[in-house]
């Protein structure tokens, strides 16, 4: 018996009045499909805002050990002579302090602070390109879970990325993408033009399934059609003509589901995104706070750093009255594409009803470079390099969206909102001959957002929490350091460091507690969520490889 | 194939609409009353209803029904028994719907006779799509006569096709240029864009969208026969221009056009101010002729403003990719060229499958251009051009694979081995610092590659011990500037040529001062020289135990081989071989069988084809079945690895013969610009192509389609070949984009999207097809095109295009008021609108995403 595809099945459905009951919720007809949803995914909560999710893919596999680094482990400096970094002898293992911190040299577009970030809790800090993290880290709106991964670690990218989009590891059978099936519970995807949306080149695995089209822009002040003639009447007539010929049946063909589902999608999200402003022009989104101490040019010009760094002029503290200063620039120019990007999600996520906006940042795989032989004057460590550059998209992503959804949106506040990254392995735990390193396992995960559960000081000016996870002493009360077996975190003798977290442990987290989801939900966003062997939600053994994990964070 | 339906009129049914007799033949499902069992198959993807319809106050039967791929005719037939004769009703016209009358016996059997494209028909049209980027209208006709067969026998032994595309015809002559756009403006500039000097005469310039020569010059002494005075006027850098009675096309003189430097505007160029002036909404052409020669400089003509604009080379051929090979040749080429060259070779060389596979390898084997800029740069480079020498990495890679690939026994260790050796690779990889020696971490890239991703597939044959022992192998693959002569001799020293012989101190060995070509250069001191144990088991201390095996799965010939093996320890110049060895012991084991047939096979047939078969547990699939044919030609060639013999196997194919290769597949932006071009690139009289694009252009839309870099690629997967990776609502905008602005006239609003020098000249397509007298006739044009730019198809499935294309056709640009198109004249401004917004929505459609 062949299998009705979704085209035939709204064909017959619709002609012949066939009431098909089958299993999911995609084939009951759409006026139902929200009345039938369980859970909350895309309900106003009681503020009368929608929960939303923005996610961050750092394709290439991020240096986790490089980010949140592990400072007083006693193998991270026999490991990485030439990338370790040391304490900043200022504030050597005080909590994270404001972000300004002094820098040293004046290379060129090139931020030389060289110095580790303690994060307060006596054993983790920051990579100093992440200095901008420390409002965020400071106000409890930062999670940083290290440590993350899943059973038998893939080291491919390829099939490691596919894995944490699919959200199930190593089963081929899984086809769509893990937050495509959260916009499907919702009951919302097709029914509503835009659930999730990606800016990018492509639309990443992670919003694609066979159902329902999620929305992928590649370039927002390009998202219109032309036509011969090129005029308003000339492109309503080609508009009509080829909405006419795009109701048009065909026979059957593999990719002709996937086309048709796009080419509405297109027709249906054009309209809706010529509304919003992506011009240039209108990028004058700033902050009045004196941004790295920098209040010389945040007064001189009159309204504080951009941002979104979207071009050399809005970077940091590019432009100013004494002249030019390259190397007051918040992130490499090389960023500017991307910050174009989280920009434009920025705006979808708070002005339309888009549950979900992600944005990939390119180029984390660090085989070689780490330090940058060039401009590392100091010989301190991986605080310039490639990795260096990718670090500080990151933290300034994090603080521009933390300010702009708390200046400059409605819709969706930055209660409403959480941030996460997604990054498909770590890195080799001992550095290789060209200063870099080598694929691995486990590796960190950013969480942010006003719901986020993070840093939170004692009542009795200690620290009841410090918003770091499985890389951490002291001062973390609520979960326990848990080390490798030979009590350093690089398991030193081989050169992967091992999970501790399931990064669907902290999705399932965020999707339930955040976005709305029910336990029932959830079980089919993430396959298996709470069979008892993956230990995904309360922690124990995970029987895959019989590695003890600690379930959910409590980043929620 | 056969659609059945049973009619019988419901008495118990009242009202003004009586429906009725509904059966609905969804698969294999009924029973009971179709004639055969084996009917049932062919029912599998088809659905018929019926009613009878008294809207019209007559009672009239009505069969809808689901197409059937390929289908040039659906025949309506009918018999009042099942054990009837059938016999055939009129044809169904309108879409997937038949009405006919009631006769007094209403109860009875239809059925729907689909005529579909014949075996050979279909896969002629495959081969268009697969072996070539696309059909163009000269090829479809082509191909036709000669037959699938001969065709692919054509295009498989591209070592016999002729092609001179990369040669510069040395020998000048006059050679005609037409282009049509808007008068912008009423001055026109002629310049080149460097020094150098052209020989142009017989300039004219006419309202409407060809020159017949019987329209009125518009500009004054087009042919040169007076003296210039003030007809022409000259910029500082032209004024060594004059008239030329050596050289010309006819009359008594031409233009001898002398530059000094670059122009770019009135002030740098040769003009004239038209009178009376131009109206900027009408269409003009612009034709002259100018004398080839094999400068390097190119020839602009065209209006101030975006209209009418003419950029070309002065090679002949406007668009060929000769100058450019040159460029690369000499190592003087930018990216921007590399990709040009590419493009156009991809559009214009008549070794389609040669194009094809080269790409597919390129991709293959993909390396990042800028990262070996990047390695440039940081080595004192500054002249030659570290963009220069990047790009001849990857010029001299793929020069050496289509070398590769034209002959007939070509295997994939040759091409694996020319891979292995480009500095692109070496560089891309991290070869080219990995150390070996002493306490020296080796750089796993390149060796987690080889297995992955260029080699055995994932997690295919080889674990993360088989990576750190090939790392080690890869040690002291460095680059160095190496004797032309030796560029492929890896034990070569650094070239002791010098630009400047007398420099001093470290100034004579500086990369900058030292003459040569950048290649592989081994360096022993850098190499891990201990034994190496590849594909061998390990216990959890770290000892060796046995070989590993070939699984199970692969069953005979290949399962249970060992294929361990062991490097032994080499020191000096003989550690070069670590590598080699890799190489050939890799190169046609089976997981690199499988791996590449299941590449192959998704290119060529359907993205479907999975990896990691189990060819051993006694089910199959075609697809599985496929792959398992291929390996099978891969393993018992000899030598092994040969690629034609699995090309073979693929084209040949069941599955790529029948509907399940036919548009299964969605255009990746490459084979979109491409495919656009050829569909309208029909040779005319004068030799000149109603189709054409300079190549630069296309790279921009490839950009922005998703970011297809060609030569730049970040992740070393390649670019996606499955459908996907490429269409979202994002990347189809820009595809509709592109190919409107491929259509528009030169000087319409958005043209730059796809480059001012691309150019369609769609009546010329049609008249060289159709002949003139079919020109104002919709039916026929319409016709024409969805015949050419969808001829897999199957034309009765196209009814709903047709309407739509007849309804664009006769109606006005505000898309409201009836104005039909045969009272527009061929040659006027809105007979070409017409028509370029015609072609430029069918290209918009679904359908043109596929192949």
């Amino acid at each position: 018996m062949n299998i009705l595809s979704r085209r035939s099945f709204l064909s017959h459905s619709t002609k012949l009045g066939l009431g098909a009951a089958l299993a999911s919720l995609t084939d009951i007809p759409f006026v139902m499909q929200r009345a039938l949803a369980e859970g909350t995914i895309g309900q106003p909560g009681p503020n009368g805002r929608v929960r939303k999710l923005l996610f961050l893919f750092l394709r290439g596999a991020n240096d986790g050990l490089n980010s949140v680094i592990p400072l007083a482990d006693p193998a991270y400096l026999t490991s990485r002579p030439n990338l370790a970094l040391t304490a900043d002898p200022l504030q050597p293992v005080a909590r994270i302090g404001p972000a300004f911190y002094p820098e040293v040299g004046s290379v060129a577009g090139t931020y030389s602070h060289p110095y580790a970030l303690p994060l307060g809790n006596g054993f983790a800090a920051l990579h100093p390109s992440l200095k901008f993290l420390a409002p965020l880290y400071n106000s409890g709106d930062l999670a940083l879970v290290h440590r993350v991964g899943y059973p038998k670690q893939s080291r491919s990218h390829f099939d490691s990325q596919a894995y944490w989009e699919t959200g199930a590891p190593a089963d081929s059978g899984v086809k769509d993408g893990l937050l495509y099936r959260a916009m499907i519970e919702s009951g919302l995807a097709n029914t509503s033009p835009l659930t999730a949306v990606s800016i990018g080149s492509s639309l990443p695995l992670i919003l694609r399934g066979s159902k329902a089209a999620m929305t992928n822009i590649s370039d927002p002040t390009r998202y219109s059609l032309l036509s011969i003639p090129n005029t308003v009447p000339g492109n309503s007539k080609a508009a009509a003509a080829l909405a006419a010929a795009n109701a048009a049946r065909f026979a059957d063909k593999r990719e002709r589901d996937l086309l048709e589902l796009q080419y509405k999608n297109l027709s249906e999200t054009l309209q809706l995104f010529a509304q919003l402003k992506f011009d240039e022009t209108d990028n004058t989104f700033r902050d009045d706070v004196a941004t790295d101490g920098d209040t010389d040019w945040a007064n001189a010009n009159g309204g504080g750093y951009y941002l979104f760094p979207t071009t050399a002029e809005k970077n940091g503290g590019w432009r100013r009255t004494s002249g030019n200063r390259a190397d007051k620039y918040v992130v490499p120019t090389s960023a500017h594409e991307f910050f174009e990007r989280l920009k434009a999600a920025s705006i979808i996520l708070n002005n339309t009803d888009a549950l979900v906006a992600g944005v990939s940042i390119d180029g984390w795989d660090t085989h070689s470079d780490q330090v940058d032989p060039k401009n590392d004057t100091t010989g301190q460590g991986s605080h310039t390099g490639s990795h260096a550059g990718l670090l500080r998209r990151v933290g300034w992503s994090l603080y521009a969206l933390q300010k702009y959804f708390t200046r400059y949106a409605n819709k969706c506040r930055w209660d409403d909102l959480a941030v996460v990254t997604l990054s498909e392995f770590g890195r080799t735990t001992i550095e290789n001959s060209d200063a870099g390193t080598d694929h691995a396992e486990a590796s960190v995960m950013w969480v942010a957002g006003g719901n986020v559960k993070g840093f939170e000081p004692g009542s009795s000016g200690g620290v009841k929490r410090t918003g770091v996870w499985n890389c951490g002493g002291d001062g973390d009360r609520v979960l326990p350091w848990v080390t490798g077996p030979t009590g350093s975190m690089f398991r030193a003798g081989d050169r992967y460091l091992q999970r501790n977290t399931d990064y669907r442990s902290v999705l399932g987290k965020i999707i339930r507690d955040h976005l709305g989801a029910s336990p029932e939900q959830l079980n089919r966003i993430i396959p298996g969520y709470t069979q008892a062997g993956e230990s995904l939600q309360r922690g124990g053994v995970q029987s895959k490889d019989n590695t003890p994990i600690i379930g959910e964070p409590d980043v929620i | 194939m056969v659609i059945h339906i049973r009619t019988r009129r419901m008495n118990t049914v009242t009202g003004s609409v009586r429906s009725l007799l509904l059966f609905c033949l969804l698969g294999g499902g009924f029973s009971g009353w179709a004639e055969e069992g084996s009917v049932a198959t062919a029912l599998a993807s088809t659905t018929v209803s019926g009613q009878i319809d008294t809207s019209s106050g007559q009672e009239r039967i009505q069969l809808g029904f689901d197409p059937v791929p390929a289908t040039e005719e659906y025949q309506v037939q009918f018999a009042p028994a099942l054990d009837g004769i059938f016999a055939p009703l009129a044809s169904a016209t309108n879409g997937f719907q038949w009405t006919g009358p009631v006769g007094t016996d209403a109860a009875g059997f239809y059925r729907v006779v689909p005529r579909q494209l014949s075996t050979n028909e279909l896969w002629a049209t495959t081969l268009l799509y697969r072996v070539a980027y696309g059909p163009t209208p000269d090829e479809e006709e082509r191909v036709r006569q000669l037959g699938p067969e001969a065709y692919l026998a054509e295009q498989l032994n591209a070592e016999s096709v002729p092609e001179t595309l990369d040669t510069v015809d040395a020998t000048p002559r006059w050679q005609r240029v037409t282009v049509t756009g808007l008068g912008s403006s009423s001055r026109l500039y002629l310049y080149l864009d460097g020094p150098g000097d052209v020989y142009l005469d017989d300039l004219r310039l006419v309202v409407g969208t060809s020159d017949d020569g019987s329209r009125p010059n518009l500009l004054r002494n087009g042919g040169f026969e007076t003296a210039l005075g003030t007809d022409w006027n000259l910029s500082p850098n032209l004024i060594g221009s004059a008239r030329s009675s050596q050289l010309v096309r006819s009359g008594n003189a031409s233009l001898h056009l002398i530059s000094t430097e670059g122009g770019e505007t009135q002030g740098s160029s040769i003009y004239q101010v038209i009178t009376p002036s131009l109206n900027a909404a009408q269409t003009y052409t612009l034709s002259y002729w100018y004398l080839t020669s094999g400068q390097g400089a190119r020839l602009t003509l065209r209006l101030s403003g975006s209209g009418i604009v003419s950029t070309h080379g002065l090679s002949g051929d406007a668009n060929s990719p000769a100058p450019l090979f040159s460029k690369l040749k000499s190592g003087t080429a930018t990216r921007a060229d590399l990709r040009a060259w590419h493009v156009l070779r991809a559009i214009q060389s008549p070794k389609q499958l040669h194009e094809v596979l080269r790409q597919f390898f390129e991709n293959h084997f993909v390396t990042q251009v800028s990262k070996t800029q990047d390695y440039f740069d940081g080595r004192g480079y500054d002249t030659p051009d570290p963009e220069y020498l990047s790009v001849r990495t990857e010029f001299v890679e793929n020069v050496r694979w289509r070398d590769a690939l034209l002959k007939p026994q070509v295997t994939f260790l040759d091409l694996l081995t020319i891979s292995a050796e480009s500095p692109a690779m070496i560089v891309y990889l991290d070869t080219v610092t990995s150390r070996g020696d002493g306490n020296n971490v080796a750089n796993e890239n390149y060796a987690r590659e080889l297995c992955e991703l260029f080699c055995f597939g994932v997690d295919n044959g080889y674990d993360q011990q088989d990576i750190v022992q090939i790392s080690r192998a890869w040690t002291g693959w460095r680059l160095d500037i190496l004797d032309p002569a030796n560029e492929f001799n890896p034990l070569a020293a650094r070239s002791t040529n010098y630009l400047n012989p007398n420099a001093t101190g470290t100034g004579l060995n500086a990369n900058t001062n030292v003459l040569g070509v950048w290649g592989l250069r081994y360096r022993a001191d850098r190499h891990n020289s201990r034994a190496k144990y590849l594909f061998y088991n390990w216990d959890a201390k770290g000892n060796r135990l046995d070989s590993k095996k070939v699984p199970a799965r692969f069953g005979p010939p290949w399962a249970g081989r060992e294929y361990g093996k062991i490097l032994p320890a080499r020191t000096g110049s003989a550690g070069l071989q670590d590598g080699y060895d890799i190489l050939a012991h890799m190169a046609n084991q089976p997981f690199t069988q499988e791996y590449l047939s299941v590449k192959l096979c998704r290119l060529l047939v359907h993205d479907g084809f999975a990896h990691g078969y189990d060819f051993a547990d006694g089910t199959t699939t075609p697809e599985e079945e496929l792959v398992r044919s291929c390996m099978l030609a891969w393993e018992n060639a000899k030598p092994q690895g040969q690629l034609r013999p699995v090309l073979q196997v693929i084209f040949n194919s069941e599955l790529f013969r029948n509907h399940d290769a036919s548009l299964q597949k969605a255009r990746t932006p490459l084979e979109f610009a491409v495919g656009t071009i050829r569909a309208l690139r029909a040779r005319k009289a004068d030799g000149t192509y109603t189709a054409e694009t300079d190549g630069y252009s296309v790279y921009n839309f490839m950009n922005r389609a998703g970011r297809m870099r060609l030569f730049d690629r970040a992740e070393p997967d390649g670019y996606p070949e499955d459908a996907p990776g490429w269409i979202s609502a994002g990347t189809l905008a820009e595809r509709l984009r592109f190919v409107q602005s491929a259509l528009m006239p030169a000087g319409m609003e958005g043209k730059s999207d796809a480059g001012a020098s691309t150019r369609v000249d769609v009546l010329g397509l049609l008249q060289s097809k159709l002949g003139s007298a079919a020109l104002q006739d919709p039916v026929r044009v319409t016709d024409y095109l969805l015949a050419t730019l969808f001829p897999a198809e199957g034309q009765a499935n196209l009814q709903a295009y047709r309407e739509v294309a007849l309804q664009f056709l006769n109606t006005a640009d505000d898309g409201v008021t009836a104005s039909p198109f045969a009272n527009l004249s061929p040659g006027g401004t809105a007979h070409d609108q017409r028509l370029r917004g015609l072609v430029g929505l069918l290209m918009s459609t679904q359908r043109f995403q596929e192949q």
